[in-house]
């Protein structure tokens, strides 16, 4: 029983974490945005962590550059299970404008499995949630999937 | 004698311990939360957003830093959580005490450090850097609120000492019976300021939004619990849901105190006793807590440390010089 409660707690409260992976900041606004009062995505129980030791859902925005690769890889690694990989906006999948730069060491597949992929440049808010309450449902079944 | 160690034991695990004082505590954190949304017009997660919470941090992975001091890292979220059980348990719910005669407010006080002392130690057993400037600001933090709350509780202190003629009394018994016997301590005047210090100590004390130096998320990763993950951060979490639970009901004995509802039986005038304090100390959340919450931003160290040792130390000195005067 305490095991099934666990799951269930596991899909209403996920928090997020929000790396910048050189992104322009506009998905990062959105993001942001998600929590505002318009849109408010604490009612389902989202709130932005501090640090990745909190965090359930990662999310990366920007198109992966040469700066920023080693600290995304490390920051990925200290993400406890069960995680989820949410890579917001088109940067991180295609490298959108940046694409072909010197700098631009994308896409983020090359380096971590992603779950969720919320394309947009910028993505509109309910595209956001809906990426978001997809990452949650996917969470859960990780969860039920680890041993303890 | 069987009989005497089963009522006890379920006083420590049950009824004003272990799980009435955690399931009170997430309730009143989610009570806050819920409130906070609304009074930003937002909608606002559950009311029982913090058992989620909770639950799902006991299902994560429960990740040791490589230099941090594992034993003490780990153990330190008990102490504190242990230390609030104690609190829960010597804290008077009107008439009716788990273990009375035995607590003075003294001893609450000094169990009240322990969850603070606590996080220090959790922090400084991380080992790393944010921790290190979280458990500064912390100790900063507690030195603001200790000098107030330690006044106030002398003030209140001194007026029931001078009404019932002992000179002063730190017996949490006795403030309860000068109560029951002659109605509650707010509506003594002289108190009134020492009221409105402690309303200001609380959200310090539980680290809520103006006076969360300590925790902040978005300057230092939540300074002392940086490294946490899993179980013992779930149990910080329900250490701070708990000192909600424990400083309110801590106003409620001191200022709201009486003789409660009578019904004739005793197990039911208990519970309704509980629902009844459990709706005062709601309501002091949502005034102290929740409200100072939704309208300011968080101050920085300084500013909290000038506040408290000014505004909030005066308050609570006026009440203590009246209440000398015997006003």
């Amino acid at each position: 029983m305490f095991k099934k409660l666990v799951n269930r707690s596991t899909a209403k409260s996920p928090w997020i974490y929000h790396i910048n992976a050189g992104s322009c900041n506009g998905c990062d606004i959105e993001l942001v945005a998600v929590l505002t009062p318009r849109y408010d995505a604490e009612r389902f129980g989202f709130k932005l962590a501090g640090t990745p030791r909190h965090a359930d859902i990662v999310v990366v925005t920007g198109p992966v550059t040469a700066q920023s690769k080693d600290r995304l890889i490390r920051t990925l690694e200290q993400v406890p299970e069960p995680r989820v990989i949410v890579s917001l906006g088109s940067c991180p999948k295609s490298g959108n404008v940046f694409k072909g730069g010197y700098s631009i060491e994308g896409p983020l597949e090359k380096y971590v499995h992603v779950d969720v992929t919320v394309a947009g440049c910028a993505p509109k808010p309910e595209a956001v949630i809906a990426g978001l309450a997809q990452a949650a449902q996917l969470l859960k079944q990780k969860r039920e999937a680890m041993k303890k | 004698m069987a009989e005497l160690i089963l009522s006890r034991l379920f006083y420590v695990l049950v009824f004003p311990g272990f799980l009435f004082c955690s399931a009170a505590g997430l309730l009143l954190a989610g009570i806050d939360r819920k409130m906070v949304a609304r009074m930003q017009k937002r909608i606002g997660p559950p009311i029982l957003q913090p058992f989620y919470d909770f639950m799902k941090l006991m299902g994560k992975e429960t990740i040791i830093p490589h230099n941090a001091a594992k034993k003490v890292y780990l153990a330190a979220p008990v102490v504190g959580f242990v230390s609030l059980v104690v609190t829960a348990l010597l804290i008077p719910i009107f008439g009716f005490t788990a273990f009375s005669g035995v607590a003075d407010i003294i001893v609450i006080l000094y169990l009240l450090t322990i969850p603070a002392v606590s996080i220090i130690i959790g922090g400084a057993a991380s080992g790393s850097p944010y921790a290190g400037v979280g458990i500064s600001r912390e100790m900063v933090a507690m030195v603001s609120y200790e000098l107030p709350f330690v006044i106030i509780l002398l003030a209140v202190a001194k007026k029931v000492g001078l009404e019932t003629g002992e000179g002063i009394t730190f017996s949490l018994a006795a403030i309860t019976q000068y109560q029951i016997a002659s109605g509650a301590l707010i509506t003594k005047w002289a108190l009134i300021p020492a009221a409105l210090a402690m309303l200001l100590v609380i959200p310090c004390e539980v680290g809520s939004q103006p006076f969360d130096v300590a925790e902040a998320e978005t300057e230092i990763c939540e300074g002392p619990l940086v490294e946490y993950s899993g179980a013992p951060l779930g149990l910080y979490k329900l250490n701070y849901a708990i000192k909600m639970f424990i400083m309110t009901a801590l106003f409620t004995t001191l200022f709201f105190g009486g003789p409660g509802v009578s019904v004739g039986n005793e197990a039911a005038n208990t519970a309704i006793n509980a629902v009844l304090f459990l709706l005062i100390c709601a309501a002091v959340t949502v005034v102290c807590i929740t409200l100072i919450h939704a309208v300011t931003a968080r101050l920085k160290v300084e500013k909290l440390f000038k506040f408290y040792w000014t505004v909030v130390t005066g308050l609570a000195l006026l009440s203590l010089i009246l209440v000398w005067l015997g006003l």
